[in-house]
């Protein structure tokens, strides 16, 4: 479902990624790992088309969207949610779902759309009617992932979505995720926090300044070391060889 | 290459040969064959050229957008108009008059810069230059209001030699003394301050100056320069009357820069030719289409050619002279002499047990409901290179800001140098000796690359001046003057931004992430230098990274923050073992 | 007393005007950043539009029927003066052409106006008769201009809180990026936001046209004002534009029957250095405003 070939990005003159390939296909959790810097971001962000690739193709289905916006990405069935649980913190929990909807071209029922969202995050649906800005932090995160579901993505990229929240909350976002993968969505999602994430996926892997090191199904990566020493860099400490 | 021309068009010599040689071709030209209309156009022509360099100057290099230039100009215009018929003082004191009412008013466009910037500023000023005429009118007892003030200046007007007056050669001398100011300026130290003031107010204070005083300062020369036009106004036209500084001068002014390019040496006098000339005088007839004639040539350029005329010249023949590229390299900056703090680091066995360089207590910084730094403690010895690392959010960077004086903590003491830094501003800081560099460098532009370097010398009392610095990179210097960084790839922008800081003969330096978007192998030449920057020069550092395989490979000691606490703090191997630290960046609480 | 009533309600009815154009900055400046320069000549259009379709004795029907016909031609006009302007946005090097773009508009509209009608201001007649306010006589259209700015203001509240449009816009000021990532058509909506603010301004130089001044010079004058009105209140609050908007009406009102009608701006200009020194966020502003 998302092919991604040989991609080169960065940030003005900044190069982060280089000749980065990937693919994830329908009902599959595909995990992207590395440590800070590593470029997880920017690779998502290239992908949705928050940043320009300066080499390479990103295909949906076949179709190359390479260098299209954001905005019409998410119409190709192509959706991102950003890191930090953002959402529009005027607005209520309702309407901010209701924007997140805005990309059909045909009214849908807001019941319809929303009502398994609601059904899973209980909390949101006792406080529709609140501005987002009075949720907590990990309630954003349900209502930011909410924003997208009721997009209908077949394809979801997911930026770190437990960062910064209890680790009581962690457990039910990764579960929506892998339900929502199940429901046939191709998932690449984000995360730093190694186990977690790897109980979650189906595939990993490690992203280490801008380049694909590592790669495989995720049991193997869960019992590879090399992962932790990419994380700690450890090729470079003292008494490490190299 | 020759003096005219270098790889980015002509040289500012040549520029300013150039439009000297128009502005005295403009008013020799008719007032040698006899014309008196093309003289006294000429005249007023070059008038305005002087007020649309300041504009520029203002606009360009200082940042400040100003719609009111063509008030100031209209009041010392009119104060010399006022005080020499209705008050009957002397032209000497007359001039000095106008020109200090002219200087009141452009300065005091300061203070509001002060507080808001963009287009409050735009908006301010233009509200003064739409008030102006207006308040000239409603005192009209003073003013004499819309019959305006008579006031010929033959003294000024009889012919010297050949025809030219003079007044010819008052004009001619304020143009060019104008133009050439521009350049000055920009050689000048005060210059280079007030473009990276206006490119990024973080990095002014950094190096040592305040961004609001170099503002100030481009605003009071602008004045300057803009009133003594509006004194020669006077003898130029002869008569004062309130339409005729109409806000629509201000804007005129602040076009003629626009059509001409923007920060283009010569772009004035090509605006205020284009703006002034075809409607007033090639299309006479048609004079009330002059401002339509103005907006929409103005309107054109910023779509197609938004570097304006000249710039666009510009543009296409620096990409047609570009022969060659200069190069910022680790070697050159290795090639520093050591200096004699160096020296005694490394001889004196006491070293170790001296003064820590760095003191933090108990500081603590929170954002609103979030604390960032939740009671830090942290000791940086002098001649180390000492590694900050955490994860995303665990306030490293707010650490570095409130080191470098960029953020202040609300609790808590900080000490560089045995200076109590914590309550002062950043500029006092970097003064005492500290440097900085950010995530994205702050390179500069539209700086040589030499002047890039230059800025952060002569920030601190640097016993030799900048010998060493000439000695080192002599042979580089000349390439480094003529050419600007926008061609350098990352990493030398980076090595570019480092030199500088060294430059300042800051004995702190502290580094924001240097090795984001570095290769392997200028990673490794990042390293040496560090290295190089600590043995050789002396110098501290405190290291921000992401890049742990740097940390470990360059570090003396390491300080784990997360969540705004300190967590582990010790020499690399310790920290690399440690489980805690371990479990930390892998998100493995058994690793 | 007679005198302070009058300089009450002109100044507030003035100050009606000057909220409609700050309201018409607010919309614009929320989804772009960017201050309209040409808002106070597209207001003076709205009043042209008046002068030459109103006839001589103009009746309420004819009124009633070209005051949206006004507000849609200007919604039309601004859309396209928002694309030019929006254009070379594209590219990320001239962020700043806006300044230039549309104070390039503004003059250019005014020198339209010079040549077609000369210098000397134009009047209109209204439909409406004066009525009698608190013992003085007062020109409805100070009144028409009240219920207008009033009318907008209930509006726009409706429409960015109950329509998916509105919601939208409302959205992009408050996190670009997420709106992007939600798959708001940011460019579109930005568009749509000039549309709205041309139906502002060319509604209110309609309704307004009876009372104001309709000449080429004028343009400049409520665009300052109505500049200052929204400062005041806070660049981005409707409900602040309401407030500030007769507060510099009726300072300029004041100034004007105590010392003549050349101080109006003066006064003005003396409350914005005041309000920019003091509390650039303005009343219900955010503390954006200030700088390093």
């Amino acid at each position: 479902m998302l092919e991604v070939q040989h991609l080169h990005a960065g940030y003005g003159r900044v190069p982060v990624l280089h000749d980065v390939s990937l693919d994830v296909r329908a009902g599959e959790v595909v995990l992207v790992l590395g440590a800070n810097g590593a470029g997880k971001s920017t690779l998502l962000r290239t992908i949705a088309g928050f940043v320009k690739a300066e080499r390479g193709s990103v295909r949906l289905n076949g179709v190359d969207i390479t260098g299209q916006p954001p905005e019409e990405n998410v119409r190709r069935g192509l959706r991102l949610v950003l890191d930090g649980h953002r959402v529009f913190p005027e607005l209520s929990v309702a309407d901010n779902l209701r924007l997140g909807a805005a990309v059909h071209r045909e009214r849908i029922d807001f019941d319809t759309l929303a009502g398994p969202v609601l059904d899973f995050f209980p909390v949101l649906r006792d406080k529709l009617r609140s501005p987002a800005r009075d949720l907590s932090g990990g309630q954003q995160q349900m209502l930011a992932l909410g924003q997208a579901f009721v997009a209908r993505p077949a394809v979801l990229l997911c930026d770190e979505p437990s960062l910064g929240l209890a680790r009581a909350l962690i457990a039910p976002i990764l579960e929506f995720i892998r339900n929502w993968a199940r429901a046939g969505v191709a998932v690449l999602i984000v995360e730093q926090q190694i186990d977690l994430a790897l109980s979650l996926a189906d595939r990993a892997l490690v992203l280490e300044r801008g380049a694909i090191t590592l790669s495989g199904s995720a049991d193997e990566l869960k019992r590879d070391p090399r992962v932790q020493e990419i994380y700690l860099g450890v090729a470079g400490a003292p008494g490490a060889a190299g | 290459m020759s003096r005219w021309f270098g790889p980015e068009g002509l040289t500012e010599r040549a520029q300013l040969a150039l439009g000297s040689t128009a502005i005295v071709a403009s008013v020799a030209i008719p007032a040698l064959a006899g014309n008196q209309y093309w003289t006294h156009t000429f005249h007023l022509v070059n008038l305005y050229v002087v007020v649309a360099v300041l504009q520029n100057m203002l606009l360009a290099d200082a940042g400040q957008v100003s719609f009111g230039q063509g008030a100031v100009f209209g009041a010392s215009a009119y104060t010399v108009g006022l005080v020499s018929t209705l008050h009957g003082v002397s032209p000497p004191l007359a001039v000095v008059l106008g020109v200090l009412a002219g200087l009141a008013l452009g300065a005091l466009f300061a203070l509001p810069a002060l507080r808001v910037q963009g287009y409050y500023l735009g908006f301010v000023t233009l509200s003064v230059a739409m008030v102006f005429p207006e308040l000239l009118v409603a005192f009209s007892e003073y003013t004499n209001g819309v019959n305006g003030i008579g006031l010929p200046v033959p003294v000024l007007n009889a012919p010297l030699v050949a025809n030219v007056t003079p007044l010819s050669l008052l004009v001619i001398a304020l143009a060019c003394g104008a133009l050439a100011a521009h350049v000055g300026l920009r050689r000048a130290q005060l210059g280079r301050r007030m473009r990276v003031a206006a490119a990024s107010p973080e990095a002014a204070l950094t190096l040592g100056f305040s961004p609001g005083r170099a503002r100030s300062a481009a605003f009071v020369i602008a004045a300057l320069g803009t009133s003594l036009a509006g004194v020669l106004y006077v003898p130029v036209v002869g008569f004062l009357s309130p339409s005729a500084f109409h806000v629509e001068l201000s804007i005129f002014f602040f076009f003629s820069v626009i059509v001409g390019g923007r920060g283009r040496l010569l772009g004035p006098i090509v605006g205020v030719w284009i703006l002034y000339l075809v409607p007033n005088v090639l299309l006479v007839d048609l004079v009330n289409y002059r401002l339509i004639g103005y907006g929409l040539v103005a309107l054109a350029i910023m779509l197609l050619f938004p570097d304006g005329i000249v710039g666009s010249i510009e543009q296409s023949l620096r990409r047609r002279l570009q022969t060659r590229s200069a190069e910022v390299r680790v070697d050159w900056m290795m090639s520093v002499p050591p200096t004699a703090m160096a020296r005694s680091g490394q001889s004196d066995p006491d070293a170790g047990r001296a003064e820590p360089m760095i003191s933090v207590r108990r500081v603590r910084k929170s954002y609103g409901a979030l604390a960032a730094l939740n009671g830090v403690n942290l000791d940086v010895a002098r001649c180390t290179i000492h590694g900050l690392v955490g994860p995303n959010g665990s306030g490293k960077t707010t650490l570095l800001n409130v080191l470098s004086g960029l953020v202040r903590a609300d609790e808590g003491a900080i000490d560089i140098k045995g200076h109590d830094t914590t309550r002062r501003p950043a500029d006092d800081t970097a003064r005492l000796g500290t440097g900085r560099t950010f995530q994205t460098p702050r390179v500069f532009d539209d700086l040589s690359i030499w002047d890039n370097v230059l800025i952060g010398a002569g920030l601190r009392r640097a016993d030799d001046g900048r010998g060493w610095l000439f000695q080192a990179l002599a042979s580089v210097e000349a390439a480094w003057r003529e050419q600007r960084p926008d061609t350098l790839p990352h990493a030398q922008r980076r090595l570019l931004e480092v030199l500088r800081v060294v430059a300042t003969d800051a004995d702190v330096l502290l580094l924001d992430e240097p090795a984001a978007g570095l290769s392997a192998e200028e990673r490794r030449d990042f390293a040496l230098l560090l290295r190089h920057l600590r043995d050789a020069l002396g110098k501290t550092v405190v290291l921000v990274e992401h890049d742990l395989d740097l940390v470990w490979r360059v570090a003396d000691r390491i300080t784990v923050l997360d969540a705004g606490t300190i967590v582990a703090e010790g020499a690399p191997q310790a920290i690399v073992g440690d489980a805690n630290v371990r479990a930390l960046f892998t998100g493995r609480p058994d690793a | 007393m007679d005198e302070l009533v009058i300089i009450l309600v002109r100044g507030i009815g003035l100050g009606a005007v000057y909220s409609l154009v700050a309201m018409s900055f607010n919309i614009v400046h929320n989804s772009s950043g960017i201050l309209n320069f040409a808002q106070g000549n597209m207001l003076v259009l709205g009043g042209l539009f008046a002068f030459f379709l109103l006839p001589q004795e103009p009746t309420v029907a004819r009124w009633l029927l070209l005051l949206p016909a006004a507000a849609l031609l200007y919604a039309a006009v601004l859309a396209l003066q928002g694309y030019v302007t929006l254009l070379p946005l594209r590219s990320s090097v001239e962020q700043h052409s806006w300044l230039i773009t549309t104070l390039a508009v503004s003059v250019i509209i005014g020198a339209v106006i010079l040549i077609a009608q000369g210098p000397h201001a134009l009047s209109v007649k209204s439909p409406f008769a004066n009525f009698r306010l608190l013992g003085t006589r007062t020109p409805t259209a100070y009144a028409l201009a009240a219920l207008l700015a009033l009318g907008w203001y209930a509006a726009l509240r409706w429409f960015h809180a109950r329509t998916i449009t509105g919601l939208a816009m409302s959205a992009l000021a408050q996190d670009l990026e997420a709106a992007r990532a939600v798959g708001l058509r940011v460019r579109r909506l930005q568009l749509y936001a000039f549309a709205i603010s041309g139906a502002i301004v060319g509604s209110a130089g309609f309704v307004a046209a009876p009372v104001m001044s309709i000449s080429a010079d004028s343009g400049i004058i409520y665009v300052v004002n109505g500049f200052i009105a929204a400062v005041i209140g806070g660049l981005g609050s409707n409900a602040g534009a309401l407030i500030g908007g007769p507060l510099v009406g009726v300072a300029g009102m004041y100034a004007a029957f105590q010392y003549g009608g050349q101080f109006q701006n003066a006064v003005s200009l003396a409350l914005l250095i005041a309000v920019l020194m003091l509390r650039p966020e303005g009343l219900f502003g955010r503390a954006r405003a200030r700088r390093v």
